[in-house]
């Protein structure tokens, strides 16, 4: 539920009406692209610097030691790369389908279902699918599916709208067949979105494998739960960090991918 | 799925824990009513304050993405160790998960008005502050409106998390459910707490889109 919604990033990206230009600049900014993650990287080094040379107990000791730390952070990693990519297998393809002109009459009642779905409350979905799958890995990854597809789909769909009719009927006059019109004008046309989607999606997966070790699914939410109920703040906040640090990379990654793979000329 | 003994049917249920749930879905809907309030009227503040400086509304704006790109569950655990557990952090979180959507839409609505329209009410006289209230916050509204919307949504689900810091709320339900994974009636309790959710969700949307209705200026309704 942290993550920020379609809607809002949908409004940044239109709203920001300059960045075209800037979208592809060359040179001039590429050290400000790194600044980001060097500075993630960096906090999140300091922190861990600070706390393996703090005074630490026993149970501190043990829940903060380096290889559990990554074990954990790469636990957090996996189920938001697994969980993005079911996402986008899932939702890109059902969108394109779903804005397929005979299955038009269908999009409003998608939307509908796609924003009511989105207001369920992400661990509300995900108690549900550990009280009727059982806990661990895949019920976790199922739950994140759950709970992303519909944005993801949403926005594929808004992406796919947004082209300009007439470019479409420009690409079937010219003798484009329908899949031609999909792959050289509608796609590429709609990548921005698309990606933009995909970036969203990620962070989203990042915030909600956070509540993931409610249900043993693993990760570094398991840090925050540990540090809860054996009131080692150090544990806490460790978890607290990595993970925001966490997802703020993954938000930098998400950008330059949109960045890259956007097609030239938009 | 075997059902445990003392399970009962999901209606059942809403039965004989109605008052409890009642109480729960009250404190939901005004735990959100008022942090995503605090945030309106923070919000349009920073905003105001902000709008006029495109380097001060780029570093609102930048400031606030990166603030709500930090998963919810991680602010609230940073949040226990200043605010302890309870109401205080639930609030906190909310409220500034909601600021976000706010602030930036305050200064896209407000940088979205029309420049001749300002000079034009300069030119008849009007002050600074009248112009910012009567022509130009007016405009922006339905912008600033919608980024309370769009946080009103986010706090309905962050609100739930927040049950897990002891936070007032339907996130109880959820995690009473959570915490009797197989048990009688953990089912029951985390749909009830689920489309408790859901359901205010949906009133709370509603009254936006009539909120808009009748507090969107004559002139600029669509």
């Amino acid at each position: 539920m942290s993550a920020p919604s379609p809607e809002i990033r949908a409004a940044s990206r239109t709203d920001a009406a300059e960045p075209a230009a800037a979208l592809h600049a060359p040179t001039g900014r590429s050290w400000r692209m790194l600044l980001e993650p060097v500075v993630i990287l960096v906090v999140g080094a300091a922190w861990m610097l600070y706390v393996e040379t703090s005074d630490l107990d026993s149970i501190e000791e043990r829940s903060l030691k380096p290889r559990y730390v990554w074990q954990k952070t790469w636990e957090h990693i996996e189920l938001t790369l697994v969980s993005t990519l079911i996402v986008l297998l899932i939702a890109v393809p059902l969108g394109i389908v779903l804005s397929r002109a005979w299955a038009r009459p269908a999009t409003p009642f998608v939307l509908a279902v796609a924003n009511i779905g989105q207001s369920a409350p992400a661990i509300g979905v995900v108690v549900l699918l550990a009280v009727l799958l059982g806990i661990g890995f895949w019920t976790t990854i199922v739950a994140l599916v759950a709970y992303g597809v519909l944005p993801a789909l949403r926005n594929t769909m808004v992406g796919l709208q947004q082209v300009d009719p007439d470019l479409t009927d420009a690409g079937r006059g010219i003798g484009m067949s329908p899949a031609r019109v999909l792959g050289r004008v509608e796609l590429p046309l709609a990548a921005p979105v698309i990606l933009a989607g995909i970036r969203t999606t990620l962070v989203l997966m990042v915030g909600t494998a956070s509540i993931a070790s409610f249900i043993s699914g693993g990760g570094l939410g398991d840090m925050i739960t540990t540090g809860v109920t054996t009131q080692r703040t150090p544990v806490l906040l460790t978890g607290c960090v990595l993970i925001g640090l966490l997802a703020l990379l993954i938000d930098w990654l998400g950008g330059v991918a949109t960045r890259l793979l956007a097609p030239k000329g938009l | 799925m075997i059902s445990p003994e003392g399970t009962v049917s999901f209606w059942e249920y809403l039965g004989s824990r109605r008052e409890r749930l009642v109480f729960e879905t009250w404190q939901h809907a005004s735990m959100v009513f008022q942090t995503v309030l605090v945030a309106l009227v923070l919000g349009v503040l920073i905003g105001v304050a902000v709008y006029r400086s495109a380097r001060l509304s780029a570093f609102a704006t930048s400031a606030a993405g990166v603030f709500f790109t930090v998963p919810s569950l991680a602010l609230l655990g940073l949040l226990i160790t200043p605010l302890g557990l309870g109401v205080a952090p639930s609030v906190v979180a909310l409220t500034l998960y909601s600021l976000l959507p706010i602030v930036r839409n305050t200064v896209v609505g407000l940088a979205g008005v029309d420049r001749t329209l300002v000079d034009a009410a300069r030119g008849i006289g009007m002050t600074r502050a009248a112009i910012l209230l009567r022509i130009e916050l007016p405009l922006a509204w339905p912008v600033i409106l919608t980024g309370a919307r769009v946080s009103t949504q986010l706090a309905m689900g962050i609100g739930a998390i927040a049950a897990y810091v002891n936070g007032p709320g339907l996130g109880e339900q959820i995690f009473s459910g959570l915490a009797r994974l197989g048990g009688a009636n953990a089912i029951n309790m985390t749909l009830a707490g689920t489309l408790g959710i859901v359901l205010l969700a949906l009133l709370f949307d509603g009254c936006f889109v009539l909120i808009g209705r009748l507090t969107t200026p004559r002139g600029i309704r669509v």
